[in-house]
């Protein structure tokens, strides 16, 4: 039965399992609360527990576990002739899914009964047009090991399907009956539900673990499956990026990287003096007043979404120094050619940047002991010596640390560099023109019409990866630095 | 008396012993350089707040075009002889005209129009009807098949103009930029002109931005934000549902009941990185994962969502544990100074007391999510026209679906000025969902805010 | 010399460094100092005692206007630097403070070499011309600190890795290289131990031969050991002043004579 009815089963089960084990506890103590171990709700959360825990479980690890099961059975079936020269293993599948899907949907739909359906022989029937009519759209005639092996799709997928009900239904019930024997007045029932729940907590917090595993595993799959087709050398050493859908592309990050790093620079160049400066005032010499009203302020700039720093970017930081620079412009120079431009995304990201950088310092500023200033004042130093002189030294090592985070954040940027910067990749130092980077890239490689398994959109995973790498390196440092710093001063 | 304590004759004099009453030259440069270190922390504060203004001010400038639209009135004759020529009224054959058939009735409506005002013209009625849109026509079909006894009468309909039509009346377009522009001619402006001194076309508040659907591309005026809204709607519904809970769990275990050993410090020194970790690589995950090796449905809000939760859960989590922290230990203690086991204590006294913080991140982690462009770019919620707007719960979850940011993207990238316009608009949209979001978390801050 | 500067270790009473009359501290409402009248005197050690919270610092503190840096702070009355008015309008309290130093409580050397933290102040006022004039200012400090023969070979070593006694004494090179007239000394010796405390007391014995020391002290032993004027602060008053054998050994107000026979405070 479909997983929606499934899992309100369950939770009918369960619901079902905590009024009688509650019931229950108190029959065996014949009506007196006092008698029982634990409070009633307690045998009622027991016998509830055990029939939903286990059943949920199973039946998500079942749902996850039998799509790849079945992929790999199936693609077993089809011979390797059977892929067509320009086409691969990964292909056909999807032809395969796809088929299973239309029949199945035309067997809902009533187009077909599901007699006919299982009996359906490539060539019989048009079944190309049969599926254009319940909505799966196919390349080209069915062929028979398509069908065949749709056909065994479609078998083990409805096997699998009843198999999972009836082991999650099975140990729903079980569960429900063996914590209902159990169910007493002497039972302790707290203890064994406040450790089932520690268990619940547990897997709660172990899912950090599991993303950033996750992440690392999907990317490093695919990017090993990159290298297997593009040598690694030219992807990391190689200096051009032009993928050609047709084969032969050169994909190389370098040029990537240059214009990551350059618009980052460029970035924090605007973001590190302003936030700097910002900090410092705000703490050192703004009045209550002053500070109560600019600080949330600033923090507005923090709160804007990325893709509308992308849009003020693309359509009014872009054309306005197309204006200055560009053709028939103020400056009546031909510097710039588009609106995209380094100078663009960069431009924008440092003003995106400001209040990162601002608030960072300020909190590294604030933990310089007052101690240290007073000592600096007493000896007849002006406000901005004591700042510049001692209390910006000492804060020095935190301030690298921020200024680590606001690159890590200025790399990994997405929005306003897909918008504003460009898709040409080269190496140049001019920054009025346009120059791609690595997260511009990823995201192009994997919505274009390329096919999945194609270096070209494998690509994407490797530079995915290495983003990672590199922006987890850069937190890492950072916080390295911030934390020796703080343990200067505690 | 005092110069026998002065420093052995040689050494430098005495810089201050002058008067204290006048500043020395040395002083009056400090003092200088004060007040220029002074106002670069003033200007940096200003430039910070002059680009906030001049953000604020764009986009409210570029995106309130959006809300409103040109509409021209027509009585439309429902002309039998080309809607059901059988005269059966019936419905499939009602159905069987298609769009194209509508055209000579807009034809005829707009000669009837101009005949009607006395405006004098040289456009043919194929031109006449161009400055409609070309949703028209659908819009006229739709109505006919939903009240086929209408058929042969003239009804009064409220039709929308073409995008460049609008963007005459909203300054975008002028008689100088359409010189080389196939989509309208002088000849149709001075139309237009007439049919607006006439009061049958004019620039009114538009409902259907906010609640309506994304249309393609050759029609921007008809494109509306609604269908996405609700796609968003649904991934928040998501990401609720699962971060929220996950995110609490994790926290009361981290802070209540994690030992000190190696599995904890890996744990939070996991967290602390993925807040860190680029929005894009997330998305990556949910392609490679969700959409690859779960097959679940692309461009799906539940996809977005279990994305989106993924992103969301360090923040919530970091938050959380900093709303159980503030709780004082005395609390604890005191619970279990009852007999109360520690995770009665926990869930009975510690969890409401910090519930107030916890409900203030939570609404703050929606805020950034709901913004979030990146990840939903890589699995597939963009490159399409979000026009369906879904009817059931598994509908919404499942059918593929737009979300604001995707969408705001989307117009963005299609390079029509009629769509930037509509850009901006749902800048302003989101924006105020956003600082709605974030002002209500401010409040009850304010409100349930404790001292200890 | 030598007996000249002997005449000069004798209490000159014509000799008034600071004198302050009528002076009032309010921290916003609160009345903190009150009508305070008290003259520092020259190459002399003032103490201030009294009980937590009298007042004592709070009263130091406007001698060199680091009160100023508290925003709720009101000082009222006259207290005059060598016959001018500190808190003139003309004055500006940098000027001021490279003639009145200040150790304080809690050793607070910068994160910078030895060389460095003492250097410090003769660079912002500008008192050497060149290098060697700074090496010279350095030494000399140092030395005046009785701390030059420990730390003569390692100038570069940061100033925080010295031991709390050398940390104080480097704090005191560190006031006394900008050649100031007064030193305050705010409870030098509470964060001390004995022998640090023993170190800074024979220190602060030397330095009023060239300085006018005012020192606040929890320690009534420490203010009979190094001063020679002691002034009773109680709830905001200055109660008595006078020389300090004379406070100590028969004191004139009732509360003075409470306080050091340890009945308040």
């Amino acid at each position: 039965m479909p997983t929606f009815w499934l899992v309100a089963l369950l939770l009918a089960l369960s619901a079902a399992g905590f009024y009688g084990g509650r019931r229950r506890a108190l029959a065996t103590a014949a009506g007196n609360v006092k008698e029982l171990h634990s409070l009633p709700s307690y045998y009622g959360y027991h016998v509830a527990m055990a029939a939903f825990v286990p059943a949920i479980a199973a039946l998500a690890v079942w749902l996850l576990a039998q799509p790849m099961f079945i992929e790999t059975r199936v693609s077993g079936m089809i011979p390797a002739e059977a892929v067509p020269e320009s086409s691969t293993l990964g292909l056909v599948m999807s032809d395969v899914r796809r088929v299973a899907e239309g029949l199945d949907l035309a067997v809902e739909q009533g187009l077909l009964t599901a007699r006919e359906a299982r009996n359906a022989v490539a060539g019989e029937q048009d079944l190309r047009a049969l599926m254009g009519e319940v909505g799966v759209a196919l390349g080209s005639n069915v062929r028979p090991e398509v069908l065949e092996a749709a056909q065994a799709y479609r078998n083990l997928s409805n096997t699998g399907r009843t198999a999972m009900t009836v082991v999650v239904a099975l140990l729903a019930l079980g569960g429900f009956a063996w914590a209902y024997s159990r169910t007493h007045k002497d039972f302790r029932a707290r203890n064994v539900v406040e450790r089932a729940v520690l268990g619940l907590l547990i897997l709660a917090a172990s899912l950090a673990i599991l993303t950033t595993i996750g992440i690392v595993l999907s990317m490093l799959f695919e990017t090993r499956n990159f290298f297997g087709l593009h040598s690694w050398t030219d992807f990391f050493f190689g200096s051009t990026w032009a993928p050609n859908f047709r084969g032969g592309s050169e994909l190389s990050i370098l040029p990537l990287l240059w214009g990551t790093l350059y618009i980052s620079f460029i970035a924090l160049l605007v973001a590190v003096p302003v936030g700097l400066f910002a900090a410092i005032y705000l703490s050192e010499y703004a009045s209550g007043a002053v500070r109560a009203f600019a600080k949330p302020l600033l923090e507005i700039l923090a709160g804007i979404p990325t893709i509308v720093y992308g849009l003020f970017a693309l359509l009014t930081v872009g054309p306005a120094l197309a204006d200055l620079f560009g053709k028939g412009g103020l400056l009546g120079v031909e510097w710039m050619a588009g609106a995209t431009s380094v100078l663009t995304a960069g431009l924008v990201m440092g003003v995106m940047l400001i209040p990162f950088v601002s608030s960072l310092s300020d909190d590294i500023i604030n933990a310089v002991p007052q101690a240290l200033r007073d000592g600096s004042l007493g000896l007849g130093a002006t406000k901005s010596e004591t700042v510049r002189q001692v209390v910006m030294p000492a804060a020095l090592p935190g301030i690298v640390g921020a200024v680590l985070l606001a690159a890590s954040r200025a790399i990994g940027e997405t929005m306003i560099v897909v918008m504003g910067a460009g898709a040409i990749a080269k190496f140049s130092a001019n920054p009025l023109e346009s120059m791609t980077t690595i997260t511009t890239r990823i995201v192009s490689q994997l919505t274009g019409d390329t096919d999945f398994a194609s270096p070209e959109t494998l690509v994407a995973f490797a530079l995915g990866l290495t983003l990672f790498v590199l922006t987890l390196g850069l937190n890492v440092l950072a916080l390295y630095i911030v934390r020796k710093y703080r343990e200067q001063y505690e | 008396m005092t110069d026998l304590s002065q420093s052995p004759a040689g050494a430098a004099p005495r810089k201050h012993g002058g008067s204290l009453l006048e500043k020395t030259p040395h002083t009056r440069k400090r003092n200088a350089a004060e007040t220029r270190f002074k106002a670069y922390g003033i200007a940096a504060i200003t430039a910070g707040l002059i680009m906030l203004l001049v953000l604020v001010t764009t986009i409210v400038g570029k995106g309130t075009g959006a809300f409103q639209q040109t509409f021209v009135t027509l009585n439309v004759e429902l002309l039998e002889a080309k809607l059901d020529k059988k005269g059966n009224r019936n419905i499939e054959d009602i159905k069987k005209v298609t769009t194209f058939g509508y055209a000579p009735i807009i034809k005829g409506a707009m000669e009837a129009a101009v005949a009607e005002l006395g405006i004098e013209t040289s456009l043919k009625s194929k031109e006449l009807a161009g400055i409609l849109s070309k949703d028209v026509a659908a819009q006229l079909r739709d109505f006919v098949i939903a009240n086929p006894d209408q058929i042969g009468q003239t009804v009064e309909f409220r039709f929308l103009a073409s995008s460049r039509v609008d963007g005459y009346l909203k300054g975008r377009v002028t008689r100088d930029s359409i010189v080389n522009d196939k989509n309208i001619s002088a000849e149709q402006l001075d139309l237009v002109d007439a049919l607006a001194a006439a009061g049958v076309l004019e620039k009114t508040f538009n409902l259907d931005f906010i609640t309506g659907a994304d249309a393609s591309d050759a029609r921007p005026e008809a494109a509306g934000i609604g269908v996405s809204m609700l796609g968003s709607l649904f991934m928040m519904l998501v990401v609720l549902a699962l971060a929220l809970p996950i995110g609490v769990a994790a926290s009361i275990y981290l802070e209540e009941f994690a030992p000190q050993n190696w599995l904890t410090d890996m744990i939070e020194v996991n967290i602390s990185n993925l807040a860190a970790v680029p929005s894009i690589v997330f998305g990556i995950l949910g392609l490679a994962v969700f959409i690859n090796y779960m097959h679940l449905p692309t461009s799906a809000p539940l996809v977005g969502g279990l994305v989106l939760t993924l992103m969301t859960l360090p923040t919530i989590i970091i938050s959380t544990r900093a709303s159980l922290k503030s709780v004082p230990p005395s609390i604890r203690d005191a619970a279990l100074g009852v007999g109360a086991s520690k995770m009665q204590a926990v869930f009975h006294h510690v969890l409401p007391l910090a519930a107030p913080g916890i409900l203030t991140g939570t609404i703050i982690g929606l805020a950034q999510a709901l913004g979030e462009t990146a990840p939903l770019l890589l699995i597939g919620m963009v490159g399409f026209i979000a026009s369906n707007a879904p009817e059931t719960l598994a509908d919404g979850l499942l059918a593929p679906n737009s979300a604001m940011p995707a969408q705001i993207y989307e117009w963005a990238k299609r390079a029509d000025p009629a769509f930037y316009e509509r850009a901006w608009g749902g800048i302003i949209i989101l924006l105020i969902f956003l600082v709605t979001m974030n002002t209500l978390a401010v409040i009850l801050r304010r409100r349930f805010e404790r001292r200890w | 010399m030598n007996d000249m500067t002997l005449m000069e270790n004798t209490v000159d009473t014509q000799n008034i460094k600071i004198s302050a009359k009528d002076v009032n501290v309010y921290y916003g409402d609160s009345h903190a100092i009150k009508d305070v009248n008290v003259e520092i005197e020259d190459k002399t050690v003032t103490a201030f005692i009294g009980p937590s919270g009298c007042g004592k610092s709070t009263f130091m503190r406007c001698l060199n206007r680091m009160n100023d840096t508290i925003g709720t702070c009101r000082v009222q009355g006259d207290i005059l630097l060598d016959g001018e008015d500190i808190y003139d309008k003309r004055v500006d309290p940098v000027q001021l403070r490279a003639k009145v130093g200040m150790v304080f409580q809690k050793p607070n050397p910068f994160p910078k070499s030895i060389y460095d933290n003492v250097a410090y102040g003769p660079r912002i006022h500008g008192l050497a011309r060149n290098k060697a004039e700074l090496d010279e200012i350095v030494e000399k400090s140092l030395r005046r600190g009785a701390i030059w023969d420990e730390v003569k070979d390692r100038l570069d070593a940061p100033g925080t890795g010295l031991s709390g006694g050398q940390q104080q004494r480097l704090c005191i090179a560190r006031a006394v290289a900008t050649e100031p007239e007064v030193l305050l000394m705010d409870e030098p010796c509470s964060a001390l131990d004995p022998i640090a405390t023993a170190q800074v007391e024979e220190l602060i014995d030397e330095l009023r031969n060239r300085y006018s020391v005012v020192i606040v002290t929890h320690s009534m032993q420490q203010a009979a050991r190094v001063s020679q004027k002691t002034a009773f602060f109680h709830l905001g008053n200055l109660v008595e002043f006078g020389p300090t054998g004379q406070i100590f050994t028969n004191p004139e107000d009732p509360r003075t004579e409470s306080y050091i026979t340890g009945r308040i405070g």
